[in-house]
């Protein structure tokens, strides 16, 4: 039988690229492998065209799923799961990479581009890199296979069709030739989450996996190193993409807070959320790495640990994935990946790269020069080779404290080794809890990126304390006259705040006043003093996070339950130093507004924010932030209870009340308004012939009702009889919120029974909002430019230094 | 001193100096991880979490939709019922706006701790079905 409308051929087309791409990235492998050992043999021409023809594979696969993705062919899973019809340009680039088999391709595709590079660029270090690299990529190829292997899953495919699907085998409609267009589910898909519907989501995965696939290069030169005996050489041509890893991460991290901070509603930019963690750990350490490279070029005094971190950082990205993919995480995160039944395969990649590695290095440990210069206490590489075991350890505190869940199924009462009594869940206040234990580690790094650039002059030398004098003095009196001024009285923090404004003073000051402004060291000052700030930014617009929206609850300190406001519509509310109205309401599309004006008490500032919530059918209602941005301080709101309701039920009807009137007769109820009943108005009315019993009778009862101001509101309850059947139809004065029933008529006095409801007081209409104030945010998002700007411009100057080098030695 | 001897000196310097560092190493490492031990809360249910009255805890359970869902604005209250893993019910204060969606909820993860008459919790995970749902309106068609 053949379906109308498939397109199978692309699916085809799809997974024979998919195994292409395993079979070249496998075959480059084995032959670098091969030249590696014997040089003479004719290998490498064949693992480098072998590698190219992976790459192109790669390329297309992509091509292959993002035009399946283009032309909306919903036959297939993965495109029917993340992508619409309705969705713009920008955002099918993001409906690419949401999956768990976009991102995985996503992440090869960029390894593929930066082996490409490596083939051409890393000279007599070739072999012994591109093995690594490429047996990286034949792993990451075979996530994307999605083929059973006696009868173990390898990869998922993204050209699965959902006819295909296990869940969906054997189904009667799978037999029907024309499904794709008899049934409307295949006209439309399920479209992309739309929290991801942001700008920065579009940007944010392919600069996070850049800066992943960048990990692989200094992994790989270390191997090489370690392959072949060479254990210091290795570490200059690894340097400039070790800083370019570090600038890309660092700047994808940050620009995942940066659209946490925008779209999600959890008040903050950074959660220390499992998924975050895992990305921040690798970048953590690759800055480690990076550090060390140079104590290692300079001195070759830190080759072991040199050699142990740049692995162990790719050992973190691998670990990483693991955490985010395999479903681990389970309860512990919001935002991990649906599991796809494939952490038996990223284990195994896991364990395959950790221990390979691992027992190459400890094979080779013992034949590590021992270098007999000694590091003096004061010289820049020693300190620098501290501030990298400090990075290292902080990376250490927040993998484990992440980890919990893998120990638990390692040593939890359900584990492989039962030794817990019961099973372990994250700390209850994640914040507190990373924030405390991290601060000393961001306390010495700050100093140490401070001390450490004056430290060309040796410690011991009067020059330095001199030099060093200014920033320190400086930092201390403006970081006191902050604390003073902000109030901030935590003893940590107050130290915080001192060494990390001390860190980008001493930065600034030995590049203006000692430098001279010379261009050569701006990268690395741009760098330190952009993570100096990112620190300090998130020191004071965390710490001194402000609610300005309390209510009077009170049960502890430490049991907050005041940091939401009650606004009414129409209603204003001081939230200091703002009035605050709620103005209204509106939705356009799919998202629900709530208009919010701020006025100053005392000033004329005036602005309206509309945190929203979007209603959607497939994700759920999701409540989004907004926030105004001052030069100075962000004032963020979001709304964290709305009644999503349109219409309003029969239970939200209070205080039943009955009332019997006679036509002209009136009566005060619910003491506002007054009630007015004025005729009755007999529709219909049909007797039984010997007319003792009614058949049909259809009456309304005009009532009118009257408030305070004389605003009058109309209102016809019905009563309607057809044999036995009663229907009372009610009426409603929607305004004053009053609910009428024809409930009988007391035939012989000519009197009407009316039973009338209140809208109850708590169903007035009401949101609940938070509203918080971020001071200084700004000096973080500086920061991460800076730190994103400088980083770069270090790798560029590096780069361009050795190729100057490297011409004058040729000339 | 001769030449090798400064430079034996040197080299038990330098030894006890890596020493030193190691050390150190070694006892942030242990201290970290003892603090994230304390830090670690516990999965419980709502008996074990009666056990140990007031002491934080996770307890994973579903909403009880039969019970009435009461939430007061005015004192940021609200009340509900939830059963846990092994059908034990019980209330639930919560003293935040009640989230949204919350009577979709097929799972809530509910950090807290047990009192007398209730169980307190200072924060709700809830998952909802909505990845999921694309399935069922496949199979309805």
């Amino acid at each position: 039988m053949s379906y109308v409308g498939e397109h199978t051929w692309v699916g085809d087309l799809g997974r024979l690229m998919v195994a292409l791409s395993f079979v070249w990235a496998t075959f480059s492998s084995v032959a670098y492998a091969l030249h590696l050992r014997r040089p003479q043999s004719h290998w490498l021409a064949t693992a480098r065209w072998s590698f190219r023809l992976h790459a192109l594979a790669v390329v297309g696969i992509v091509a292959v799923l993002f035009v399946a993705i283009w032309n909306h062919w919903f036959e297939f899973d993965y495109v029917w799961r993340h992508s619409s019809t309705d969705l713009p340009l920008r955002y099918i680039f993001s409906c690419f990479w949401e999956g768990q088999e976009g991102s995985f391709l996503l992440w090869t595709f960029w390894q593929a581009v930066l082996g490409w590079i490596l083939i051409h660029k890393s000279r007599e270090w070739e072999a012994g890199v591109m093995l690594t690299v490429a047996a990286v990529q034949a792993f990451l190829s075979s996530m994307l296979l999605g083929v059973y292997v006696f009868g173990i899953k390898l990869g998922s495919s993204p050209f699965v069709l959902i006819r295909d699907l296990p869940e969906n085998l054997g189904l009667p409609w799978t037999q029907m030739a024309d499904y794709l267009t008899s049934f409307p589910a295949f006209q439309e898909g399920n479209g992309l989450n739309p929290l991801l519907q942001n700008w920065w989501m579009t940007i944010h995965p392919p600069t996070l996996f850049l800066g992943f696939a960048l990990t692989v290069v200094p992994f790989a030169y270390a191997v090489a190193g370690l392959l072949t005996k060479r254990y210091s050489d290795w570490v200059k041509p690894a340097l400039s993409w070790t800083f370019a890893g570090v600038a890309v991460l660092g700047v994808g991290i940050l620009m995942g807070g940066a659209w946490a901070y925008e779209a999600l509603s959890f008040g903050g930019f950074w959660a220390w959320d499992p998924v975050e963690n895992a990305s921040l750990v690798p970048w953590l350490t690759l800055v480690a790495a990076g550090h060390l490279m140079m104590v290692e070029k300079h001195k070759h005094s830190a080759t072991g640990i040199t050699l142990f971190m740049a692995l162990f950082t790719f050992w973190l990205v691998l670990y990483s994935t693991f955490l985010t993919r395999s479903g681990v995480l389970g309860d512990s995160s919001v935002h991990s990946f649906v599991d796809l039944g494939l952490s038996g395969q990223l284990l195994v990649y896991l364990l395959f790269f950790v221990l390979g590695t691992a027992a190459l290095l400890a094979i080779r440990w013992k034949s590590f020069p021992k270098n007999a210069t000694d590091e003096l206490l004061g010289s820049r590489e020693f300190w620098m080779f501290i501030g990298s075991i400090t990075l290292l350890l902080s990376a250490l505190q927040i993998a484990f404290s992440t980890s919990l869940p893998v120990f638990n199924k390692l040593i939890g009462p359900d584990g492989w080794i039962p030794l817990l009594g019961d099973a372990l869940a994250p700390p209850t206040n994640a914040n507190e809890h990373y924030n405390r234990l991290q601060m000393p580690f961001a306390i010495v790094v700050s100093v140490l990126m401070a001390v450490g650039p004056f430290l060309v002059w040796r410690s011991n030398s009067p020059l330095f304390w001199k030099r060093i004098l200014p920033a320190a003095a400086g930092s201390v009196v403006l970081g006191g006259l902050i604390a003073w001024g902000m109030t901030i009285q935590h003893p940590v923090h107050v130290v915080l705040l001192v060494v990390s404004l001390f860190s980008a003073l001493a930065n600034v000051d030995l590049w203006l006043r000692l430098w001279r402004g010379n261009s050569r060291h701006l990268g690395m000052t741009t760098a330190h003093v952009g993570f100096a700030l990112v620190l300090l930014g998130s020191l004071v617009s965390q710490g001194k996070k402000e609610f300005l929206s309390v209510n009077k609850s009170f049960i502890h300190k430490d049991f907050p339950a005041n940091e939401n406001s009650v606004l009414e519509l129409k209603d204003t509310v001081s939230m200091v130093p703002y009035w605050v109205t709620w103005t209204g309401e509106r939705s356009e599309g799919q998202n629900h507004y709530y208009d919010l004006t701020f006025m100053e008490k005392r000033g004329d500032t005036a602005f309206t924010l509309s945190p929203f919530i979007q209603m959607n059918e497939r994700m759920g209602n999701v409540p989004e932030p907004d926030t105004r941005h001052f030069w100075n301080r962000d004032i963020y709101t979001h709304v964290t209870f709305a009644d999503l309701r349109d219409v309003p039920d029969s239970t939200q009807w209070k205080r039943p009340l009955e009332v019997t009137l006679k036509a002209g007769e009136e009566a005060i109820v619910y003491d506002n308004f007054i009630l007015h009943c004025d005729t009755l108005e007999v529709r219909d009315a049909v007797f039984t012939t010997d007319g003792s019993n009614i058949k049909r009778l259809n009456m309304a009862l005009q009532l009118r009702l009257v408030a305070m101001d004389g605003s009058e509101e109309a209102l016809l309850p019905i009563y309607s009889l057809a044999g036995d059947q009663l229907t009372q139809t009610d009426a409603v004065a929607e305004r004053s919120g009053v609910k009428a029933r024809f409930a009988s008529v007391e035939t012989e006095e000519g009197r009407f029974k009316i039973q009338l409801w209140r809208r109850s007081e708590e169903d007035q209409p009401f949101i609940l909002i938070q509203a918080i104030a971020f001071p200084w945010i700004n000096l973080l998002w500086l920061g991460s430019v800076l730190m994103g700007l400088g980083s770069a411009l270090a790798v560029v100057q590096r780069v361009q230094r050795d190729r100057e080098k490297a011409k004058k030695a040729s000339a | 001193m001769d030449g090798p001897a400064i430079e034996r000196a040197r080299k038990i310097q330098k030894m006890k100096r890596n020493h030193l560092l190691g050390l150190i190493v070694l006892a942030v490492l242990a201290g970290v991880f003892l603090a994230t031990f304390q830090d670690a809360s516990t999965y419980q249910t709502f008996p074990t979490a009666e056990g140990q009255m007031g002491e934080e805890c996770v307890v994973i359970g579903t909403l009880d939709l039969n019970d009435s869902i009461a939430f007061n604005k005015d004192k940021m209250l609200l009340r509900f019922t939830a059963v846990d893993k092994d059908g034990n019910s019980r209330t639930v204060y919560y003293n935040k706006p009640k989230p949204t969606d919350f009577e979709r909820s097929e799972e809530i993860t509910l950090t807290g701790f047990a009192t007398d008459t209730a169980f307190v919790t200072t924060n709700i995970l809830m998952k909802c079905p909505s990845k999921y749902k694309e399935k069922e309106k496949l199979q309805q068609t």
